[in-house]
């Protein structure tokens, strides 16, 4: 039976092996020593006593001062409440000897307390306390009465502690219920990009349930509904947090990675690489440590290379390769394969107990090296190559004695070599440069040297295609040669020789201004719209004069018809009238030279009610005077006609 | 042919004269005013160009429209149209008149700028 779980296991596992996820969060061995320094702390009471001496003895340590721990807790308890029972039961069966003294009556009102009229978490510190006691209890009703209250309180926290307390009971019991709740309780999590499995509760209740999972499942030998991918999500989420609110959520977390250290089903594994996961010939060890939740060493694990190959050439460089332990580190001698310097991807397996999960992890692993310049050689050469070429070949670090001059007839060139120090294999970095700097001047021009086909790099200057670079500055250029790369541990600044470059003078500006690019740049003028061409005055006043004048024209008119004022009639209304009438044309100037719309509105209502008033009235006299004035001449018409 | 042009003006200016009444004869003198200083605008415009736009047009439409107003006057004043206007009695013609050309005047100072 057991033969056939590991080897579906085995299967399984293999089967996911490829797709694993490996823990992107767990704790560090400082994060352990923080978890016992807290825990280690004097308690204040008797539940925080419970939480450390408890916490302490999952983690394998010890109270520091067990005796004193011991008449603490006897002190503390008080025998008529079962919570604290519970603490003093479960922290005396912590440490080495200490026993509590049970009466009859803490006996009976531990038994009391197992009923369905209690709540789940009473029920789980009665039995709890019953069996850290070593009294006698009745599992059948301990399992129908939890069974009974899981079903009202539906809740995280319940029935996780529902599965603490079955861990408790005896094994003939029938805990086959309560174990499926694993199983529902595990479909309640939350995935969080795939990375994090917990629960909405939190960090303490996903912490919880982990260990009391793994507490009922060792308990009854059935191996938990968790699969690999969630197993190493629980890891990530319950050991992210590394700085705990509470004692109790310490305590969680303790219990947690007891938990997964020490189960029967699942072991994760942290594999990490000590320091930066670089080798070279100065430290041609590749080291591992392979850990478990607890960052304590895996010493009897096998750890083997399944494939190391090269990133850029996906050449393979090892296969199955084991690695072996020493001082609890993994280590491998990857520089005795003799690789070429770059980054290689490393396929990592941990063997060796089939409880393992995450055991197949992907590493990147950087070879550096030392790099040397052989064959650097310098020249100038005549453009039209007339005139043959003289090389001098300078050895690294030194300078040439010689300087070398090149005017826009000559080219200057360079070649070299970089190769690898030990193997003499040639090599092409990210990084080479050659820099001219004229230190009279302070200008500096950088180039890049180029490798051919061969890998033999080729600098050439051209002084005359290149003038614009210097300013046509001539003067004397001192040369360097700057060679860097991530895979080089001795990156490469050398001052190869002197070169004076002679440039056609009249080309040179007569001093050389820094090009700073953050001086105050020339200050824009804002150009306002410019009013648009009015015609001459004398034209505008003529006009003016001509528009005036056929008003003019009008008066002379009126005055040959006739037209007069005799028949004014002074009466209060008519004066009103024409002097509103007038305010309102005057209102009509004010307007448009003062006020706007809004203002003579308010204006024009007043005045235009008044005149529209008195002009009524002035109207209505003269319409009767007219109608009388009608009349009057109708009947002088009708009495001459008689 | 202008012979016949030229005896029908004759003819209608002698007619004009003596038929029409004084106060009509007011009305159309203030008509050639206005439409003197119309045609004295539009020729400035034409001159020198349309800037400024908007004082050309208020100033334009001044004229236009007084020159309608006036010509309703005179239409509803007239004693020979008497038949066609009979709620319209001339005091209420006039009134009518200074009201248009009140908010005549506030549309063309509001837009002479």
């Amino acid at each position: 039976m057991a033969l056939l779980r590991l080897v579906s296991l085995l299967v399984f596992m293999l089967a996911l092996g490829a797709q694993a996820l490996t823990p992107s969060h767990h704790l560090s061995p400082s994060d352990v020593d923080r978890l016992q320094a807290i825990l280690s702390q004097p308690f204040t009471d008797l539940k925080s006593a419970y939480f450390s001496i408890v916490g302490l003895s999952k983690l394998g340590l010890s109270v520091a001062d067990a005796n004193g721990a011991c008449s603490f807790i006897k002190a503390n308890v008080d025998s008529s409440s079962v919570e604290s029972l519970f603490y003093a039961a479960e922290a005396s069966q912590a440490l080495a000897s200490c026993e509590i003294h049970v009466s009859n009556e803490t006996r009976d009102l531990l038994h009391a307390a197992v009923s369905e009229d209690s709540t789940v978490s009473q029920i789980h510190q009665a039995v709890s306390a019953l069996s850290s006691f070593g009294l006698p209890l009745a599992s059948q009703e301990v399992v129908s009465a939890l069974k009974a209250r899981i079903s009202k309180e539906d809740n995280v926290l319940a029935i996780t502690l529902a599965l603490q307390t079955a861990s408790r009971l005896s094994q003939q019991a029938e805990l086959g219920e309560i174990l499926e709740e694993i199983e529902d309780l595990a479909a309640r999590l939350d995935d969080l990009g795939g990375v994090y499995l917990q629960f909405e509760e939190g960090l303490e209740a996903t912490a919880l349930f982990v260990s009391a999972a793994y507490a009922l499942s060792d308990h009854v030998d059935v191996e938990p509904p968790l699969k690999e991918d969630q197993v190493i999500q629980l890891v990530n989420s319950i050991f992210s947090k590394k700085s705990w609110d509470s004692l109790s959520e310490i305590f969680s977390v303790a219990s947690a990675a007891a938990a997964f250290s020490n189960n029967r089903f699942h072991k994760p594994v942290i594999v990490s690489a000590l320091g930066p996961a670089t080798v070279s010939h100065s430290q041609p060890l590749l080291q591992l440590q392979v850990t478990d939740v607890l960052c304590q060493p895996l010493s009897s694990a096998d750890v083997v290379v399944e494939s190391a190959s090269s990133v850029a050439s996906k050449a393979a460089i090892l296969s199955k390769t084991p690695f072996t332990l020493r001082d609890g580190i993994f280590e491998l001698n990857f520089m005795a394969s003799k690789p070429a310097s770059g980054y290689y991807q490393f396929s990592v397996a941990v063997k060796g107990d089939s409880r393992l999960v995450a055991n197949h992890v992907e590493l990147k692993v950087k070879v550096s090296t030392k790099v040397a310049i052989n064959n650097m050689d310098l020249s100038v050469v005549d453009k039209d190559q007339s005139i043959g070429t003289k090389t001098t070949r300078v050895e690294y670090p030194s300078k040439s004695k010689a300087s070398f001059v090149a005017d826009s007839h000559q080219n200057f060139a360079m070649t070299f070599q970089l190769v690898d120090e030990t193997t003499g294999v040639e090599l092409t970095p990210h990084q080479t440069f050659v820099r001219l700097h004229n230190q009279k001047t302070g200008q500096e021009v950088v180039f890049v040297a180029e490798p051919d086909s061969k890998n033999l790099y080729k600098f050439e200057l051209d002084t005359a295609e290149r003038k614009t670079e210097f300013d046509s500055m001539s003067g004397t250029y001192a040369l360097y040669l700057m060679v860097g790369d991530a895979t080089l541990e001795n990156p490469v600044l050398w001052n190869v020789a002197d070169l004076v470059l002679k440039f056609l003078e009249e080309e040179a500006p007569s001093t050389i201004q820094s090009k700073n690019l953050y001086v105050p740049k020339p200050e824009i003028q804002h150009l306002f719209r410019e009013p648009e061409k009015r015609p001459p005055t004398v034209l505008s006043n003529t006009f003016t004069a001509l528009i005036l004048s056929p008003l003019l024209l009008l008066l002379i008119l009126w005055f040959k018809l006739g037209a007069n004022i005799s028949n004014f009639s002074l009466s209060p209304s008519s004066l009103l009238f024409h002097i509103g009438h007038a305010a309102m044309l005057g209102l009509m100037y004010v307007y448009w030279t003062h006020l706007d719309m809004f203002q003579t509105l308010k204006y024009l209502a007043i005045i235009g009610s008044l005149t529209f008033l008195a002009g009524n009235r002035m109207l209505a006299q003269k319409a009767v005077k007219r109608i009388a004035a009608e009349q009057s001449s109708r009947l002088a018409k009708y009495r001459s006609l008689r | 042919m202008s012979d016949s042009v030229f005896s029908v003006l004759t003819r209608f200016v002698e007619e004009y004269r003596n038929r029409t009444s004084s106060k009509l004869k007011v009305i159309d003198a203030y008509l050639l005013y206005i439409l003197l200083t119309g045609a004295f605008q539009f020729l400035y415009c034409l001159l020198v160009g349309t800037f400024p736009f908007n004082s050309f047009l208020s100033g334009f439409i001044s004229s236009v429209g007084s020159f309608i107003l006036a010509v309703c006057l005179r239409i509803q004043i007239n004693p020979q149209n008497k038949g066609e206007f009979l709620s319209v009695s001339p005091e209420r013609a006039f009134a009518d008149f200074l009201f248009a050309h009140t908010v005549l005047h506030l549309v063309v100072v509001n837009f002479i700028g």
